[in-house]
């Protein structure tokens, strides 16, 4: 014989009592007592969400620039400033600019021999002329080149004051400037400050990175959102009749999901991407296609269940329609289930569509999409390593969001789901 | 002799030995099971293969247009709509499409050499199987290894850092990591060759097209140097992707399983952990994962598509992309249907395998 009081069902723990007791927002806000982990993992991931929806909604807020623009150098790596031809003048020099100049005559100038400095300053100069010229002055910029054979010697030049100012590319000046105390960077010759650092450098074409990827999240969410909306409000209707009706229907339809389900998905969204072409809205189409099934499935087999409750049994017998029946006291209890595979599934079709788009197949090829700017930055791997580091960093941390989001609110919502 | 059939023989000659063996010992509950089984096969190709043929054929957008382009004069297209049967009533079409799923002759490729597509698979598929198998296999490993012991050891670092892996695992786009590792370990560390099934310069005489294979049979161990190298970065991007729903499962089952009360009673009688998890949590908890290999089945082929992107691995899932890319119909619902078949096969033998382990599964 067994002790009595093992035989007695064990006390329910307070976060079920309490779950009994509240209502929707305490629970959320109660969460970190009562979930741990996965209050966490909620918060966190609704913050990401939130973050990559806001981008998508106003890309220009993270990107300065046109996505399709050339805007910088080509292969410009990230935070680097790009190569520019500077004025390097004595620190006791009295001159800012070119336009100083005017008037003085034949200013001595030093340039590395070959170097195109020597060319920038000269046409730089002409404009300068024009500019005073412009404004009705008759003052000319004139420069008298001194060529010397290494940038060493143009520093030793301006340093002793043997010339008045000098021309050289700021990347080759930058590391030699410390050995010349007295010779400081009067910024660009063109009068700008120094050249513009990229935050995570330009690819190929001399695009910013950072603005394609901000431009990037809108495409990418509004493929996950629509094509999972378009799922949803296919999968979802069909899984409720099938299930609520039986028979050969269902069993047919069944056959046909579940093979469609066994299916590579990504092999049937890339037939019929290939089929449509390359557009948004095939995309869009192609995906959607893939992920009915999976809400299908659910809601048949919730359907199944929900269908035998004595609640529906008591709405027939006091002769409830089979319509409002499905309407108001299935559906209701099938689709919380379904809104938290939405979130998973959200993920699920922006993996997909970076896919299609990686392997040529869903958008049109100058589209600021990341998958694009995988598959063009893999071409240039040797040398630039931002071009596919930072895309797909983008596809990670949205897809992990919208993952995490889910499988959070699964959690807290479906409490007897948590397995102790 | 055609590298398809002999591929077919290396893998099917065994399975058909096995299924042979599991029929005759086997008990009548399990011989019927396996009849109806293999019976329900075929209409799952069957509804592959309409699938297919309605997602090329009825959706708008029609195989001429995308084959010929915006080049092709009616005049052409009429001419290339009757040769390849297209102006035949749907159902007439259909017919002769399944006929053709069904002995395997899949027609002519429509561009370059126009070579039978058959004879491309039978080059592209070997190469396919080489890269898959070992990744399946490093991911079951991986898998249920981390599993376990994250099952186990429960809210230890382990179990945390497994979870993490296998959520971040989830989460990254497989041709990612792909280029990833291409850039650590092939550009930056130069360790392994970053493209490619074998170093083009190593002569090697082909006869099964599972390179592995023929340089073994050939003793050319240069070349079998050079296969493994070119194996290691796709196998791994493809092994670990797959690794982290192994991982999951692996670990829930395992934590379920040790609240059972027969590895309680295992316990209080004395058995040592490790003896519980290996003999008797492990060995229940294996039985969903098994099921999970047929699903992964098609997370498989999709990964393999990519990681042969990735990779210019000459198999099946490059092969497709490049004849969309060129606009090869023929091929195109060809290499689809094959891969519909594919899915089918191994379905079936994870089933016939799932019901040996576990005696409750019969129809």
């Amino acid at each position: 014989m067994t002790e009595p009081d093992l035989l007695e069902a064990p006390p329910e723990e307070q976060w079920q009592v309490d779950l009994e007791r509240v209502g929707f927002m305490r629970r959320i806000l109660n969460g970190r007592k009562w979930y741990g982990v996965d209050w966490w993992m909620v918060v966190i991931s609704s913050i990401m969400v939130s973050f990559f929806i806001f981008i998508a909604f106003f890309p220009g807020l993270l990107a300065t620039y046109d996505p399709l623009e050339q805007v910088g150098p080509r292969f410009l790596p990230p935070g680097e400033t790009p190569d520019t031809e500077v004025l390097l003048l004595h620190v006791d020099s009295p001159i800012e600019s070119l336009a100083d100049l005017a008037g003085l005559g034949r200013v001595p100038t030093a340039v590395v021999q070959g170097a195109p400095s020597s060319e920038d300053i000269r046409s730089e100069a002409e404009r300068a002329t024009e500019e005073l010229a412009a404004a009705g002055s008759d003052d000319r910029v004139r420069l008298r080149m001194v060529r010397l054979e290494t940038l060493e010697e143009v520093l030793e030049a301006v340093e002793t004051g043997e010339v008045e100012l000098a021309a050289a590319s700021s990347q080759q000046v930058e590391p030699l400037l410390e050995a010349y105390p007295d010779v400081v960077i009067a910024g660009s010759i063109t009068g700008e400050k120094g050249g513009k650092a990229f935050p995570l450098g330009t690819n190929q074409i001399g695009q910013d990175v950072l603005s394609r990827l901000s431009w990037g999240a809108r495409v990418a969410l509004t493929i996950g959102f629509t094509a999972s909306i378009f799922s949803f409000a296919i999968g979802v209707p069909l899984g409720l009749f099938a299930g609520f009706t039986g028979g050969k229907l269902d069993r047919g339809m069944t056959l046909v999901m579940d093979s469609l389900y066994a299916f590579p998905g990504l092999i049937l969204a890339i037939a019929i991407a290939a089929v449509l072409g390359p557009s948004i809205f095939n995309i869009i189409v192609a995906i959607g296609v893939l992920y009915i099934p999976t809400y299908y499935r659910i809601v048949r087999g919730q359907t199944l269940s929900t269908k035998e409750g004595l609640h529906v049994e008591a709405a027939k017998s006091i002769g409830a329609t089979k319509t409002s029946i499905l309407r108001r006291y299935i559906f209701p209890l099938v689709v919380p289930s379904v809104a938290i595979i939405f979130s998973v599934n959200i993920a699920d079709a922006i993996l997909t569509g970076a896919a299609l788009s990686f392997l040529g197949l869903g958008l049109p090829p100058t589209t600021p999409d990341w998958g694009i700017d995988l598959a063009r930055g893999q071409e240039f791997i040797q040398r630039a390593w931002w071009l596919i580091t930072f895309p797909g960093i983008a596809v990670m941390l949205v897809v992990l969001a919208f993952t995490m989001l889910g499988e959070g609110l699964t959690e807290i919502f479906n409490p007897k789901l948590r397995k102790q | 002799m055609h590298p398809l059939v002999l591929t077919f023989l290396i893998f099917g000659i065994p399975a058909a030995i096995g299924l042979t063996w599991v029929f005759l010992r086997g008990s009548s509950g399990l011989r019927s099971y396996i009849t109806t089984r293999v019976a329900l096969t075929i209409p799952m190709i069957l509804i592959l293969a309409t699938v297919v043929f309605l997602v090329m054929r009825v959706i708008p957008g029609s195989p001429i247009d995308s084959t010929l382009g915006p080049k092709g004069t009616p005049e052409i297209k009429e001419r290339f709509a009757e040769q390849h049967g297209l102006n035949d009533p749907l159902a007439v079409q259909y017919g002769r499409f399944v006929a053709d799923v069904f002995t395997l002759d899949f027609g002519n490729s429509l561009i370059g050499s126009q070579r039978p597509i058959v004879d491309e698979l039978g080059e592209r598929l070997p190469a396919t199987l080489e890269m898959v198998i070992p990744a399946t296999l490093l991911a079951l490993g991986l898998g249920v290894f981390l599993g376990t012991r994250a099952g186990v050891r429960r809210k230890s670092a382990t179990d945390y850092s497994s979870r993490i892996f296998s959520v971040m695992i989830y989460a990254m786009p497989i041709f990612w990591l792909g280029l990833l590792f291409q850039l650590i370990f092939g550009v930056w560390l130069g360790w392994t060759p970053i493209a490619g099934r074998i170093d083009p310069s190593i002569p090697l005489e082909r006869t099964t097209n599972l390179l592995i294979v023929d340089s073994i049979i050939t003793a050319n161990w240069a070349a079998l140097r050079s296969v493994l190298a070119h194996l290691i970065l796709p196998t791994l991007t493809l092994g670990l992707v797959l690794s982290g729903v192994f991982l999951r499962l692996t670990r829930i089952n395992v934590i379920e399983t040790g609240q059972e009360d027969y590895v309680a009673s295992a316990r209080a009688r004395g058995i040592s952990q490790g003896t519980i998890t290996r003999k008797y949590s492990l060995k229940n908890a294996m039985i969903p994962v098994i099921t999970l290999i047929g699903l992964q089945v098609a997370i498989l082929l999709a990964g393999a598509v990519l990681t042969e992107t990735v990779f210019a691995w000459p198999g099946m899932g490059r092969y497709l992309i490049q004849r969309i890319l060129s606009r090869d119909f023929t091929a195109v619902q060809s290499v689809i249907v094959f891969f519909a078949l594919f899915v089918a096969l191994i379905s079936l033998a994870v089933d016939i395998l799932y019901s040996l382990l576990d005696p409750r599964v019969r129809y």
